[in-house]
């Protein structure tokens, strides 16, 4: 096991080891961490995975370092896409998408996993804090075979009892039917990855519970910078640190400006 | 006697911007038409309702230029999750935001190309987007009872598009494709522009008919360099120093007050120069020339 890494790398290479070989990754905007992890998967584990970073579709498993940045719509980076989908079909043939991975962050998250884009404050059109809206996360939240949610921070003003405003459905109040009574064909959330540790949802309620810590954080931890009360297991595992090749197949072939040691 | 000439559609983008007047809705495509939408700022048109994201549409919000917009994301990049001066006038009330998001606008689009009242669409359905966006309706499905979300039909007066190349008659072909939205506007709106880097023969459009991705825009302009600062496929990459030049200026106004560096910038890219040739002089061909994709 490799001792010096940031938890950003840390959060990445546990994300990368969630990912299965042939899955496709969609990859919003503005997630180093969610950049990283599926690249780093991709090159470790992954040579039929697929990558989406805003329509650009591509399988870069034969090069040596995967191409950054990806948000520039440049040929620079859409020299590597086989596809670009982004023609008028960003949400089509949705029945291939439960094997289609997403990724979501939000101001606020709730026991449920649900998710806010929109912003933060009682009244709507008096935000206190206007966000920057929901992008495409309604409709891959929706149809997507599971989600990961990855939190750039851990603190009670994001993890509160109730979102002010939900823009990507979790499960919910609740329930493991949550979402089959909605009619949404997606997984929902599976884990919910941040600085301290990894949430999942626990099977019957679907309430998030403390699923593993990070080296060197404890329960009391995280549940002080939580706005609701976990679900804690009797045992809960400390998060497996990166390996000596993960941490350096993520510097040298990944991550090589280091912008998840910043 | 009748007139025997195909019609020509190219004008100039101090025409095409008087197309645009108070209170229209109109539909920002990616890149964004800079030249276009400097030409509305230049011109002080007011109350727009804007169909856009990001940098562009906080540039028409902080010139004073927007009522509402209909927007899925306003992050800019550079480390800002929410553009500057979308957020204080949304905060403040300033303008109204018609909330939705990716899927449910490309559903009220295409709602409107269809000449439908609405188009069913799933996602967004258990959210708050139908609260927050009373246009936005829960109903039961009447074929197999499911709860869907009727998005109505979103129409664009005009619609404004970057484009590589286009031919005298509005056939406009992209390179690389086109913007994700570009073509659900340009099938919503009532009337395109598109603003091209370059005007070619209708024979260089006619050797390859496949590459054609707008068959009917209703003007074209010529205008190189047309998405400065933005980037446009196979010609330039964005000018990230300009941008920041802006985003810095705009968020100086919103967070201390101090509206000077904003205002210039204003006056110095948008106000001032009279076409867009102007504006090019103002950023300089040193610096033009510096914004190559290799």
């Amino acid at each position: 096991m490799a001792h010096d890494y940031s938890v950003q790398e840390l959060m990445a290479v546990v994300l990368a080891r969630d990912l299965s070989d042939g899955e496709v990754l969609r990859v919003g905007v503005a997630m180093p961490v969610v950049e990283a992890a599926v690249r780093l998967a991709h090159l470790m584990h992954g040579p039929n995975m697929e990558l989406i970073f805003f329509g650009v579709r591509m399988n870069v498993a034969h090069l040596h370092t995967v191409p950054l940045p990806a948000f520039a719509w440049d040929r620079r980076v859409v020299r590597w896409a086989e596809s670009y989908s982004d023609t008028g079909h960003r949400f089509d043939r949705l029945k291939d998408w439960h094997n289609h991975v997403f990724f979501v962050g939000g101001v606020q998250v709730d026991p449920y996993g649900n998710t806010n884009l929109i912003g933060v404050g009682p009244e709507y059109r008096r935000l206190h804090f206007r966000g920057p809206g929901s992008v495409g996360t309604a409709t891959l939240s929706t149809h997507v075979g599971r989600y990961y949610i990855v939190l750039n921070s851990h603190s009670r003003r994001i993890f509160v009892e109730r979102c002010d405003y939900i823009s990507a459905y979790g499960w919910g109040t609740g329930g493991a039917d949550a979402r089959r009574r909605l009619g949404l064909p997606g997984g929902g959330p599976r884990y919910c990855l941040t600085p301290l540790g990894v949430l999942d949802f626990a099977e019957e309620s679907k309430r998030m519970r403390l699923h593993s810590l990070h080296p060197g954080v404890s329960r009391e931890e995280v549940q002080a910078h939580t706005g609701f009360q976990l679900v804690m297991p009797e045992q809960i595992p400390t998060t497996v640190p990166p390996t000596v090749e993960e941490l350096h197949v993520l510097r040298t072939r990944v991550d090589p400006q280091g912008v998840l040691r910043r | 006697m009748a007139e025997q000439e195909r019609r020509q559609r190219i004008i100039d983008e101090v025409t095409a911007a008087s197309w645009v007047t108070d209170g229209m809705t109109i539909a920002v495509g990616a890149p964004p038409p800079m030249a276009l939408l400097r030409q509305l700022i230049r011109r002080g048109i007011k109350e727009l309702t804007v169909i856009d994201s990001g940098l562009s549409l906080d540039l028409l919000i902080a010139a004073g230029c927007v009522r509402k917009v209909i927007t899925y994301y306003a992050g800019g990049g550079f480390g800002v999750p929410v553009v500057p001066s979308f957020r204080r006038a949304a905060e403040r009330g300033e303008i109204e935001v018609w909330e939705c998001e990716e899927g449910i606008l490309t559903a009220g689009l295409q709602a409107a190309a269809q000449l439908l009242p609405f188009l069913p669409w799933r996602g967004g359905v258990g959210t708050s987007l139908p609260e927050v966006n009373p246009d936005l309706k829960l109903f039961s499905d009447p074929i197999r009872g499911e709860t869907l979300l009727a998005v109505p039909a979103i129409k664009p007066d005009i619609a404004l598009l970057h484009a590589a190349t286009a031919d005298a008659y509005g056939n406009v072909q992209h390179y690389g494709g086109p913007g994700w939205l570009d073509l659900f506007l340009y099938r919503a709106a009532d009337r395109t522009i598109v603003q091209v880097e370059r005007v070619v023969a209708n024979e260089d459009i006619r050797r390859d008919p496949w590459a054609t991705t707008i068959a009917g825009a209703d003007a074209i302009v010529r205008a190189p360099y047309g998405a400065h600062p933005f980037s446009s496929r196979g010609f330039y990459v964005q000018d990230t120093a300009h941008l920041r030049e802006y985003l810095d200026a705009a968020t100086a106004a919103v967070q201390s007050g101090h509206t000077e560096q904003l205002t210039h910038y204003l006056n110095y890219y948008c106000r001032e120069p009279v076409t867009h040739g102007d504006y090019l002089e103002r950023i300089g061909v040193k610096r033009l020339l510096t914004l190559y994709e290799y």
